[in-house]
């Protein structure tokens, strides 16, 4: 059949280990039996810089325009081998793998079957090879300026990277100052700087830099557009304001709710929450206005808080240490994980500070304005002890941020089960949303400490600055498309996409299509599965792709 | 726009009995928004009369295709050579496309795949809901945009009856009353006065069926 | 060639490269075993699977046919994997009315990281096939 193409077989023995069971001498002379396979060659480290040589000289020389490589997974090499192919003049699409090694050899110890599969695996690679598609990149311009929302400590810092990154940001901050939690800690371990000092140098880092923009009683409304060219509607004040960014980065932190009425207690003077507790401490400068003995209860509902651990152990060694009273900690499971707890930690065993672990939740009861906690403590076998204490200081619970759920829906960023912005993948993506363009950092979407937060700062800022490190950015044109003769216009693969990046679009100034915006698709497939007119078409994995692979079915093994 | 549903299997199968080479036809314009007769329905539709003929080892080759509408005579003619090649056309249109599909093609037999529900939109993913009974003396400017003909279950045009109970329906409890629906909505909009005046019974015919509109060349 | 008198299933297994083509790699890496007449086709996500795919691998001549994908909530593209088991749910229906038994269909999800998991699911899939029998429009 002449169908113009000239296919080129690449078989890799694996350093001839896949040469035990299979005869590769056998399958290359049935393969170059078939009309449109041109070439057929047999390496024994397609992995190896050399055979990697003269794959590219054998393209070329043959005049191969679409190559199958039958080697190890895809997952390991795809990426290099589209990059010998581009190298030698083919499109960087036109390659189909057998995954002969992980999926066959090393699988089944039925070496005859095995061989018999790989045979298979390698023709319907060939099969599909048929009907790939090349995929052309393209340049598009992008706007360089970058829009963070939350002026806490994250935030700040984020726009700081930024700046030393030389593009140009602008923070937004709810309230009329900035500082975010930092106004309100007592102190910071393990930076031996007071938090108002750590503000009050990166607030000058930040006024000092041309090309930050602050604005305070500011709130973000509304975001359309794209990755790259992102319009958000400001409130700033009462004015409205317009802006164009090309990638936005949450910072907005979290709120804490006390966990009111815990073991059936109100508030009250002697029954104090953490943030109460540090306003306390920062505002006595006498040392006989701290209550002699002070009882901190943590862990019982919020299973997730490292800051939480950290504003326990701080206040209690800051507590021992300046009132040199009884400081007693009844914990659970206490996480320690962050950089300088563990130290923390110690550093107050070895002041002085009691710990109790407990199982089962302590009582607290109130007597005569005292308050007496029984627990049974774990570790001395489950042995009852009664204390009393001044104050109690109850932990809080972390909430997402107010505006999240708004939010969340209004730029269709997902959220997690307990209402924090959701990472793309906690592993791989951390500060990245399902969103192409928009980036989280700090306590809106984790549980992290000081020192984890600053990174992820640097981590979102450079995140990014990726994205918008040149003035035109290389995307792959229309590698998902909608044939604008076949849309109906039905809206379904718009709601569908989960990364938001198909919009409307007016063809020849009249008629109505979807369009997908090439920044954002992230290659899902999703919206070609939906579209009920068969209109949408994912070259690198389309249909017609995908039902090749069906045709070997019934050559058994 | 029109909503419509496929037939069961069992229905369609009985319907084509028999032949042994049919036209699965689908429509692009209506039927394909609310999921029921576009080309992706009329591929899955031709693999499972694939499967089912296989299974009872019967013949039959199926042709596919789909024009933009098919209550439009020029676009049906032109179908005209493959509608020679087959005994039956399986329509996947509403009503309208399988009859105008039957009028050009009076000599071969035009069979319906899927049962033509209401007029409607959509109200979620994969949900339509009926919006319009195509009456023929619309009273919408009257009741703030709602309905009651469709969404009253009696139908009133003065309503709401005595049987409105915190907002739900006497008949069906599960259903929102019209009524109450259309009075929030004209107190949105400050025009509650709507609501004083008595309407006269509905113009049953106001469209004398089957209807028909006239306008003059434009 | 078969052997005479044993039934070896023509399964399909559309595997999202997220994760279930990548525990199928584990499961060789780690040389875990499994029937050889399982065959992968990767899929970007399990939400790309159409039901005209699964159709049609019937029409070509499968007698069982497995879509993997990633857990629920795991999944990159959000809403893939739910697509997926609606999917796979309204073939079960599809198939029924066709005379073919709905138990030769099902989605499973797991990590990049289950190799045994994979295994163990292939060689399920493949005793479950062996007892239903060739599919009835081979």
């Amino acid at each position: 059949m002449d169908n113009g193409l000239r296919l080129g077989v690449f078989l890799c023995d694996c350093g001839g280990t896949l040469s035990k069971a299979i005869d590769f001498s056998a399958i290359k002379a049935e393969l170059e039996k078939i009309s449109d396979v041109t070439y057929v060659s047999i390496s024994h480290d397609l992995c190896l810089e050399r055979a990697r040589k003269v794959m590219q000289e054998d393209i070329k020389d043959k005049g191969i325009n679409r190559v199958v490589v039958a080697a190890c997974s895809p997952e390991l090499h795809e990426n290099g081998f589209m990059n010998i192919i581009q190298a030698a003049g083919v499109n960087r699409y036109l390659l189909s793998m057998a995954n002969i090694r992980e999926q066959c050899f090393w699988a089944h110890p039925d070496k005859g079957k095995a061989a018999k599969k790989a045979m298979n695996q390698i023709g319907t690679a060939i099969d599909r090879a048929r009907f790939l598609e090349p995929v052309e990149q393209t340049k598009i311009s992008v706007n360089r300026d970058v829009l963070v929302i939350g002026g806490g400590i994250t935030g700040i810092a984020t726009v700081i990277e930024l700046s030393n990154l030389n593009l140009k940001t602008t923070l937004i901050e709810k309230k009329t100052a900035l500082g975010g939690k930092l106004n309100q800690f007592a102190n910071l371990y393990p930076v031996r700087v007071t938090p108002g000092e750590l503000l009050a140098a990166k607030l000058k880092q930040v006024t000092e830099r041309q090309n930050i923009d602050v604005l305070t009683s500011a709130e973000l409304i509304d975001v359309s557009g794209q990755a790259g060219n992102f319009t958000a509607k400001i409130r700033s004040g009462k004015k409205e304001l317009v802006r164009n960014f090309g990638a936005i980065i949450f910072a907005t932190g979290c709120d804490s709710q006390s966990p009111g009425q815990i073991y059936g207690l109100e508030p009250s003077n002697n029954i104090v929450t953490q943030s109460q507790l540090e306003e306390m401490i920062k505002s006595s400068s006498k040392v006989e206005e701290i209550p002699q003995s002070i009882c901190f209860i943590t862990d019982t509902s919020d299973k997730h808080s490292r800051v939480s651990s950290f504003s326990v152990l701080e206040n209690a060694l800051g507590i021992k240490e300046k009132s040199g009273g009884e400081v007693c900690v009844l914990c659970q499971s206490l996480q320690i994980d962050g950089a300088g707890l563990e130290r923390l930690y110690r550093d107050c065993r070895n002041k002085g500070v009691l710990f109790i672990k407990f199982d089962i939740p302590p009582k607290i009861l109130k007597q005569d304005g005292e308050i007496r906690i029984e627990v049974e403590d774990v570790l001395m076998s489950g042995e009852r002890l009664t204390l009393s204490c001044d104050l109690l200081v109850v932990e809080e619970t972390s909430m997402p941020p107010l505006d999240s759920k708004v939010l969340s829906s209004t730029l269709n960023i997902g959220l997690d089960a307990r209402g924090f912005y959701q990472e793309n993948n906690v592993h791989l993506y951390p500060v990245a949303s399902n969103r192409e363009g928009i980036f989280f950092a700090g306590n809106c979407h984790a549980d992290l400490d000081l020192m984890r937060a600053l990174t992820e700062a640097s981590n979102a800022a450079l995140s990014a600055y990726q994205l918008l490190a040149q003035e035109k950015i290389t995307v792959e044109a229309e590698k998902t498309m909608v044939d604008p003769d076949k849309c109906r216009f039905c809206l379904t693969c718009i709601r569908a996409c989960p990364h938001h990046a198909i919009q409307e679009f007016r063809v020849n100034h009249e008629k109505m299509v979807a369009q997908i915006v090439d920044l954002a698709c992230q290659g899902c497939g999703i919206c070609a599965v939906v579209c009920p007119a068969k209109a949408i078409k994912s070259k690198d994995w389309s249909d017609e792709q995908i039902l090749a692979e069906l045709e070997l079915l019934g050559e058994h093994v | 726009m029109i909503v419509a549903e496929r037939k069961p299997l069992e229905d369609i199968k009985e319907m084509i009995a028999g032949y042994k080479k049919i036209l699965i036809l689908g429509c692009g314009t209506c039927v394909t928004i609310c999921w029921a007769g576009g080309e992706k329905e009329v591929a899955v539709l031709s693999s499972q009369l694939r499967l089912a003929s296989k299974k009872n080892g019967n013949e039959l080759e199926i042709l596919e295709d789909t024009i933009e509408r098919q209550c439009e005579k020029e676009l049906v003619e032109a179908l005209k050579d493959k509608v020679q090649q087959v005994e039956v056309v399986l329509s996947m249109g509403c009503g309208a496309g399988v009859q105008t599909i039957a009028e050009i093609f009076p000599d071969t037999p035009v069979y319906p795949a899927l049962n033509t529900k209401f007029v409607g939109m959509p109200e979620g993913e994969g949900i339509w809901v009926e919006t319009c009974r195509t009456c023929g003396d619309c009273f919408l400017d009257k009741t703030g945009g709602i309905c009651p003909i469709v969404r009253c279950a009696k139908g009133l045009l003065n309503g709401p009856c005595g049987g409105t109970n915190s907002g739900k329906c006497e008949v069906d409890p599960e259903k929102d009353c019209a009524w109450t629906l259309i009075y929030r909505r004209l107190e949105q909009q400050g025009r509650l006065d709507t609501m004083r005046k008595y309407y006269p019974p509905r113009n049953f015919q106001a469209v004398i069926r089957p209807g028909k509109v006239e306008t003059l060349q434009a | 060639m078969k052997a005479k008198g044993a039934f070896s299933p023509d399964i399909i297994a559309f595997c999202c490269a997220q994760s279930a083509y990548q525990a199928a790699d584990t499961a060789g890496s780690m040389r875990i075993p499994y029937p050889e007449n399982i065959r992968v086709i990767r899929v970007p996500c399990a939400g790309r699977v159409d039901v005209l795919h699964i159709l049609r691998a019937f029409e070509k001549g499968a007698d069982g046919v497995l879509v993997l994908g990633c857990h629920e909530e795991a999944c990159r593209h959000l809403s893939g994997n739910v697509r997926a088991k609606n999917r796979v749910q309204k073939l079960n229906t599809l198939l029924q009315e066709v005379g073919i038994d709905g138990e030769r269909v099902e989605m499973f999800t797991l990590a990049p990281n289950q190799g045994f998991r994979f295994a163990r699911i292939a060689n399920e899939i493949n005793e479950r096939i062996k007892e239903l029998g060739p599919s009835p429009v081979k």
